[in-house]
């Protein structure tokens, strides 16, 4: 039992951070919408849910937290109180909090730091302005009961769980338990009249009846609402006992006369509510991301297999054989589409975390900013969603910060007061282009290059591009904001941004008009695992060349081969084309092969030439890391294995080209600027 | 590359008496303990990974997995080793700083056999003239009259150190000054 508990207790980890984060959405639509009686109704569900959950495993400082929320809650329901900013601002503290608790107290099983706790205490304090007093709005049957807000009943609990309880996975224990929390429990009686002989007595059954006395101030319909998630299968009644003359000795037969006497009292919107709540998603079922990796990874193997297949089968000479292998290859290549696809989730979900980034740093910065947020559907590896957030996260404080103007400024240069801001993400030629965009200032180019030339970055006659300029902003240690602002201006910020990128196997780059804001993109690759690889061959060995940074092949022949080696480039149609021979860069010995081909790569706006032996053709490439050992690499970002068995170094494109670029700087003594040259 | 024997199922921890691999290396016998060890194949098809110090030979496809081997030879700073017939590769879990353990490959000349070594019949290392880097051996065994040096694995095959070592041996390509 207690191992399944634990389980249960972890989704019911997931779930209340599922919950919390829908009933954030939800917070941020009610402040544009304060009539959205939907909102109210999802905030109100996912409290309730959360707590009820938690109440199930025991868990009180989470439960008696909530449940002050949901008090408020329930008055912002029934329109005793009006939303209003501050409500607003108090609910999302108290989102964070529970948040804050769920993960200290139900995930690691440890009590709240002193400051948690202080500020637990000052959000409980904050939300009693609208704690209704008891006595004006509670329950008519509590107000029957009793007259004060804090008098306490003795109510009468008869309590009779369903054969199935446990095999739904409750714990008729942890119902007392949590009745525990809500009051003092006078008396408990357990029934054993309905356990049958040995002989037909069923382990997974529950025979069990209790009778509880509880002294609480809570009203009926609290007391209700703690059997919600086994009211279809339990009995339950609750009575209020007149203290003095009810003799609860008389437990039995109260089981017999199970009339209806006070379930009419609960409010019946509250059990339609309760059952809401339940989980709606019954289309989606739960994975571990592990079982999907290691998926993925067969998936992977059985191309590497397939492919070995087909390689053998051609060489057979045997058509029905080669036509099956080529049915098993296609098949193969849908599997991994469908695999892939496996792990492929909406950005939505991070795009949508940011509203709420937006709404407090505008507010910091007493900007008014909105956020507009498109392309949400778009889907994406699960690991590149993951990793992408603080990057975004970063650029949006960013844009915030420094891109768009204070309200004065914007005023005077004409524009609406709010700025926005907006996110949007799509597809674009097999990789997924994400963009952030401003309606701020803009960048300043004459800063930048002053700032990038006072930094060493550019040498002080180097003739650059407006976008050469701007990317210049990413470059390390560099930030022109005069001011620091504990947002961001310290100059750390955007070469972690497009590192963390670049280890995606991304790129960013930036736009920036003067005066009507800036632009950033970020290209990521649809996924980490496989990639499309271009074969070529060196002596025995064979590399991958990613194939989208692959422009076109062409062949060298003998003059050319000659003048080229001289030069070291070539004339393509009229271009300078800086070549590398990757036969001397990778120190492979012997002669050089008789034909020879350059295959024309460009990264960004960067363009070389590849000179290698033999064009072997396209191939699904299922990227292996090499591992620690080869951390120290230039140039290599991995391996893979090709049909034969033999195992492909991948090449690594912008690594490669960066490393030449700086071997050739530091050659040519006068280092002449870095970023203009190899275009 | 067939596994010439899998040796996992005999890796029994004797406290006192251990069990060691032992296997030839340039005309000399070494010894390793034996609970490192995953298994031991033939050599085989290898590719070569460029700009790497002599010692990293390369990697090898095992069931799908990418494993580097590392050159036992060149890594005692001798030459590199000849392949023969009956050159060997012992695949070892090394385990590395970050605690992820990682599959490393290590190319000997022939593999002798697995033999129990009494605790007393190793020696502790001489602090000098074994022409072996002194922290590499963990000591020396007599077996058969003769010495073996038992290796001291987590050294050699430390991921950490050779690791640098490709750094640095890169390193001069890119600082390459010509003043």
């Amino acid at each position: 039992m207690s191992i399944n508990l634990d389980q249960a207790q972890q989704t019911f980890i997931v779930e209340a951070r599922e919950l919390l984060q829908a009933m954030e959405q939800s917070l941020l639509q009610l402040e544009n919408e304060p009539d959205d009686q939907d909102a109210i109704g999802a905030i109100f569900r996912a409290a309730h849910t959360i707590k009820g959950s938690a109440g199930l495993f025991g868990l009180a400082p989470i439960v008696g937290f909530t449940h002050i929320v949901e008090d408020v809650l329930d008055r912002l329901r029934d329109g005793d109180i009006a939303v209003d900013a501050d409500l607003i601002a108090l609910l999302l503290k108290c989102g964070d909090h529970m948040l804050e608790l769920i993960d200290v107290v139900a995930s690691r099983g440890e009590a709240l730091t002193p400051a948690a706790l202080q500020r637990g205490e000052a959000l409980r304090e904050a939300l009693g302005v609208y704690h209704p007093l008891h006595a004006t709005t509670a329950d008519a049957v509590t107000a029957k009961a009793a007259d004060g807000e804090s008098a306490e009943v003795l109510w009468h609990i008869s309590l009779r769980f369903g054969a199935d309880v446990y095999r739904n996975g409750m714990d008729p224990l942890s119902f007392l338990r949590y009745l525990q929390t809500l009051g003092q429990m006078v008396q408990v009686d357990t029934l054993t009249d309905s356990i049958p002989a040995l002989e037909n007595f069923d382990p997974e059954s529950c025979y069990l009846g209790f009778e509880i006395d509880l002294r609480s101030t809570a009203s009926h319909a609290t007391l209700n609402e703690v059997f919600d998630f086994v009211r279809d299968e339990c009995e339950v009644q609750i009575t209020a006992v007149d203290e003095a003359p009810i003799n609860p000795a008389s437990t039995g037969t109260e089981l017999v006369t199970q009339a209806e006497p006070t379930h009419r009292s609960t409010a019946p919107q509250r059990v339609a509510t309760a059952s809401e709540a339940k989980p709606r998603d019954g289309n989606y079922v739960r994975v571990n991301a592990d079982k999907l990796d290691e998926l993925i990874n067969l998936v992977g193997e059985l191309v590497i297999a397939s492919a070995g297949a087909s390689l053998l089968a051609r060489s057979c000479n045997h058509d029905p054989l080669h036509e099956a292998t080529s049915t098993v290859s296609g098949l193969v290549e849908e599997i991994l589409d469908g695999a892939l696809h496996l792990r492929m989730i909406p950005i939505g979900d991070t795009f949508n975390r940011f509203r709420r980034v937006v709404r407090d740093v505008s507010q910091e910065l007493g900007k008014d900013i909105d956020l507009l947020i498109s392309g949400a559907e778009t889907e994406l590896d699960k690991t590149v969603v993951e990793k992408i957030g603080d990057p975004l996260m970063h650029l949006l404080r960013n844009a915030m910060d420094h891109g768009i103007e204070s309200a004065e400024a914007r005023r005077a240069a004409g524009k609406s007061s709010k700025g926005h801001l907006s996110l949007n993400a799509y597809h674009d030629s097999g990789s997924i282009v994400i963009e952030i965009a401003d309606d701020g200032a803009g960048l300043n180019r004459e800063r930048i290059l002053e700032k990038a030339q006072e930094r060493g970055l550019v040498a002080s006659g180097a003739v650059l591009s407006d976008q050469e300029i701007y990317n210049l902003i990413f470059e390390a240690g560099f930030s022109t904001a005069e001011a620091v602002t504990n947002l961001s201006g310290r100059g750390v910020g955007m070469d972690v941004v497009k590192r963390n990128i670049t280890l995606l196997r991304g790129t960013v780059d930036l736009d920036s008009r003067p005066g009507q804001g800036t632009v950033v993109r970020i290209r990521l690759p649809l996924t980490l695992a496989i990639i499309n690889g271009f074969l070529v061959g060196i002596d025995q060995a064979t590399y991958v060349i990613p194939l989208d940074m692959v422009q076109e092949c062409i062949e060298l022949d003998e003059p050319q081969r000659d003048s080229s080696r001289e030069q070291g480039y070539l004339d393509l149609r009229g271009e300078v084309l800086p070549l590398v021979h990757l036969r001397d860069h990778f120190n492979h010995e012997g002669p050089a092969a008789r034909r020879q081909n350059v295959v024309v790569v460009r990264y960004a706006e960067h363009k070389a030439g590849l000179v290698v032996d033999d064009l072997l053709g396209e191939f699904q490439t299922v990227i292996k890391p090499l591992g620690k050992l080869f951390g120290a690499l230039r140039g290599i970002s991995g391996s893979t294995i090709l049909g034969s068995g033999a195992v492909a170094l991948i090449l690594d494109v912008p690594a490669l080209l960066n490393q030449l670029v700086q071997m050739e700087a530091r050659t040519a003594q006068a280092p002449q600027s870095p970023l203009v040259v190899a275009r | 590359m067939g596994a010439v024997m899998t040796t996992r199922q005999a890796a029994v921890a004797v406290d006192e008496d251990a069990q060691y691999l032992t296997f030839m290396l340039g005309g000399e016998m070494f010894a390793i303990g034996i609970l490192g060890i995953k298994e031991i194949i033939e050599y085989g098809s290898l590719t070569v990974v460029p700009m790497m110090p002599a010692f990293v030979r390369g990697v090898i496809n095992l069931r799908g997995a990418v494993v580097p081997v590392v050159d036992l030879s060149a890594r005692f700073g001798r030459a590199n080793s000849q392949i023969t017939r009956r050159s060997c590769v012992i695949i070892i879990e090394a385990s590395t700083e970050d605690g992820l353990p990682q599959d490393i490959g290590l190319l000997v000349d022939t593999v002798s056999a697995v033999q129990e070594i009494p605790a007393a019949q190793i020696e502790p290392p001489p602090s000098f003239g074994a022409r072996i880097r002194a922290d590499f051996i963990s000591g020396m065994a007599k077996v058969e009259g003769k010495f073996v040096i038992v290796l001291e694995v987590d050294k050699v095959l430390s991921i950490d150190e050779m690791s640098s070592l490709a750094e640095a041996g890169q390193a001069p390509a890119l600082d390459f000054d010509p003043r």
